[in-house]
């Protein structure tokens, strides 16, 4: 009788034990195994994971935390009062300057060449301090 | 009698439509089909020992429910595999947003904190698991004195598991947790949190626990503030924490020093009709709602009225500008005393000659107004108060803004009235968004607390000739008029002061006034310049003087002077052309 592969497949046998039922046997084992070492790392990395979403949650809160206390110590009202008490106010108009003003507020120094004859003493090389801003910045309001 | 032979299955003909065909042909072909299959496996021994072949009915029946088997593992795994390779990540079992909050951080306009949500804690005690009971009513009073002895005693000598304080703070709760008490456990509860305590404390507005809004923002934008917190979002409003800041602390020395009642200020952009700051005195402690007065709950700038007195001048003079009654030059009599009826309309500060229209305005004569509201009649004057949000309430997204105390009538005696700012009371919202229109080229706005502005095109009230008029005429008032102190250096500002008493038991008490400026800087430039109007009133002063020009105008000269830096405006001198208009 003619057999067709498929008979022929589930005929070959070992000691009375079909290949194809080894096979099975051994690629179900295969499968189990690995699907055991996907799920534990996956067990291992879900409780990192965990771990992680609540040390970001605590972060979180204490980030919230600090923020508010940020916002409480810098609120306008409260750097105003201790600026005045410590004796600061408003900076007036006539003290302002932008960085195009600079120039004005300050006469350039032009670097004076040192007398090729004898040095005169170090004290008088020394030019004259200039206050830093001109006089019409200190106009009182 | 007939046999049915089971060794050849054939699939039944289509079901015949008649009277007594069965069950299974009326309900689906597909499943006459399905059970007549079911039946030829089952009949598989049948065939198999009458063809004399009794071992392969083992191995079809096993064959099929491998295949059977087969065919649900290949689908179960091509289903697994698809879920865990091709699924978009955070769609499945991701429903929650991380770091959702039941409502939103509140921000300003440049994200500096309003409003938050804080966890706290709710401290229990549970008396059974308590080792010495008065130890540790001590031990608990002593970290948190506001706990009521008598509240904690009872639930330290009853017999089951009760709340003590709920809204223990972090710190509060590691206080209770370094006693190492028995019994005593935390449980965590969200609560909202305003770190700015007073300031800003009537526009942010509050939230009950249970997360919905009571009032100010958080009230009028509740359900976006919700929907933005699902979302792990910030809800930005257009105050500038700066400004609100420099105008309460202004507000607050003034109205301190001058023993004020209550007093109000407002910033808004004029372009777009933002709020930028908006401040009532006294405020209370956004923490501690449920312990503030109602006088200071109370958010001055939207629920309360006052008559205003010559700040209204401004709206009839640019009503008669606009409907071409008057304009510039044109002169009115103001050498005497104004008649309607019995009634004598005299000026506050007398000049006894014809003036011009500036001069009226500068000199804020109260005659030549009611000439000129007169001479508008009712229903003109009527049209251009409604038209600039005078007799309605302000429209923002504050439910708190109130509805103004119309004028009974329109007579020529009540139009005298209005012109100068009596016999109607409106809030300082209102007055505000009427400034704002007729200062930023002539457009009525909505006013809005939403960073952006509500991008609301407006109706127009004024043309921009008239617009630009009313900013010469309210900088010339500042350089030469009532609002001198309100000058700040390089700023440009333009105002109107105003002066009013308080009607008390049908008469108006001169000790109880209300002064106010309405200013705008800066007030030259073409009509797309940034503006900001501030608008300042002091309800009731009892130390110095009550008029608008020497207690409102200083606040707003200061404020803008400090708050220039923040807005961008960029100081320089005059421009020339206030020359002309000063003739």
């Amino acid at each position: 009788m003619t057999r067709n592969p498929v008979q022929r497949l589930f005929g070959w046998k070992i000691r009375s034990v079909r290949w194809i039922e080894v096979i099975g046997l051994v690629c179900v084992g295969a499968m189990v195994f690995s699907v055991y070492v996907a799920k534990a790392a996956a067990a291992r990395e879900s409780v990192a994971i965990g771990q992680l979403e609540r040390e970001i949650a605590e972060n979180r809160q204490r980030v919230r935390l600090l923020r508010a206390e940020a916002a409480r110590l810098e609120q306008p009202g409260r750097l105003e009062g201790l600026s005045r008490a410590a004796g600061l106010g408003p900076v007036g108009m006539n003290r302002q300057a932008d960085e195009s003003a600079l120039a004005g507020l300050k006469p350039v120094s032009v670097p004076v060449k040192p007398p090729a004859a004898p040095a005169a003493p170090v004290g008088d090389a020394v030019p004259p301090l200039v206050p830093a801003v001109a006089a019409s910045a200190e106009v009182p309001r | 009698m007939s046999v049915e032979d089971h060794r050849v299955w054939r699939p039944s003909a289509p079901p015949v439509r008649s009277g007594g065909r069965p069950l299974t042909s009326t309900v689906s072909p597909w499943l006459r089909w399905a059970t007549e299959a079911v039946w030829f496996v089952e009949h598989a021994f049948e065939r198999a020992r009458a063809d004399a072949r009794p071992e392969e009915d083992t191995r079809v029946r096993i064959f099929l429910i491998q295949i059977v088997f087969a065919g649900v593992f290949v689908f179960l795994a091509i289903g697994a595999a698809h879920a865990a390779l091709l699924t978009a990540r955070g769609s499945a079992g991701a429903a929650a947003v991380s770091g959702a909050l039941q409502r939103a951080d509140l921000t300003d306009r440049n994200g500096q904190l309003l409003a938050t949500n804080i966890t706290h804690y709710g401290l229990y005690v549970d008396p059974a698991e308590v080792w010495d009971r008065e130890a540790a009513l001590t031990q608990i009073r002593r970290a948190l004195p506001d706990v009521p002895e008598s509240r904690l005693r009872r639930i330290l000598n009853g017999d089951r598991r009760l709340i003590v304080a709920p809204g223990l703070t972090p710190s509060e709760r590691q206080a209770v947790h370094a006693l190492a008490l028995g019994g005593v456990s935390f449980e965590p509860e969200d609560r909202r949190v305003y770190p700015l305590n007073r300031s800003g404390a009537h526009v942010i507005g509050t939230a009950d626990t249970g997360g919905q809004g009571v009032s100010g923002a958080a009230l009028a934008f509740n359900d976006e503030i919700r929907t933005a917190g699902a979302q792990a979002r910030d809800f930005a409003l257009s105050i500038d924490l700066r400004v609100q800041g420099v105008l309460e602390n202004e507000l607050a020395a003034t109205a301190t020093e001058a023993g004020a009642k209550g007093a109000v200020g407002v910033v808004a952009d004029a372009r777009t009709g933002e709020i930028l700051g908006m401040a009532s005195w006294p405020a209370y402690d956004a923490n501690r709602r449920g312990s503030a007065s109602d006088d200071a709950s109370l958010n001055r700038v939207t629920s309360a009225h006052y008559e205003m007195g010559s700040v209204f001048k401004t709206f009839t003079v640019a009503a008669a500008l606009e409907t071409g009654l008057a304009d510039l030059d044109t002169m009115i009599d103001a050498s005497e005393a104004y008649m309607i009826g019995n009634r004598r309309i005299s000026d506050f500060h007398a000049t006894n000659k014809i003036l011009s229209l500036e001069d009226v305005y500068l000199h804020s004569s109260n005659i030549g107004t009611s000439r000129l509201a007169v001479e508008m009649g009712a229903d003109t004057m009527r049209r251009y108060f409604q038209s600039l949000g005078l007799l309605d309430a302000a429209p923002i997204e504050l439910r708190e803004s109130a509805r103004p105390r119309r004028p009974r009538d329109w007579s020529d005696s009540t139009r005298a009235s209005l012109s100068f700012g009596y016999g109607i009371m409106i809030t300082p919202l209102q007055m505000t968004a009427a400034t704002v229109a007729l200062v930023n080229g002539g457009l009525y706005r909505p006013l809005s607390l939403r960073r952006g502005g509500t991008g609301d095109q407006g109706r127009r009230v004024v043309s921009t000739g008239t617009s630009a008029a009313m900013r010469q005429l309210m900088r010339a008032n500042v350089l030469r008029g009532s609002g001198g102190q309100a000058d700040a250096a390089g700023l440009r500002v333009g105002g109107k002061t105003g002066s009013a008493n308080k009607l008390v038991d049908g008469r108006y008490d001169p000790s109880r006034g209300v002064g106010s400026f309405a200013a705008v800087f800066p007030t030259d430039g073409p009509e797309t310049t940034r503006r900001y109007v501030v608008f300042v009133l002091i309800d009731e002063p009892s130390q110095g003087s009550r008029l608008g020009g020497a207690i409102a105008a200083p606040v707003v000269g200061r404020v803008a002077d400090r708050i220039a830096g923040f807005l961008g405006v960029t100081r320089r001198a005059d421009p020339p052309i206030l020359a002309g208009v000063a003739r």
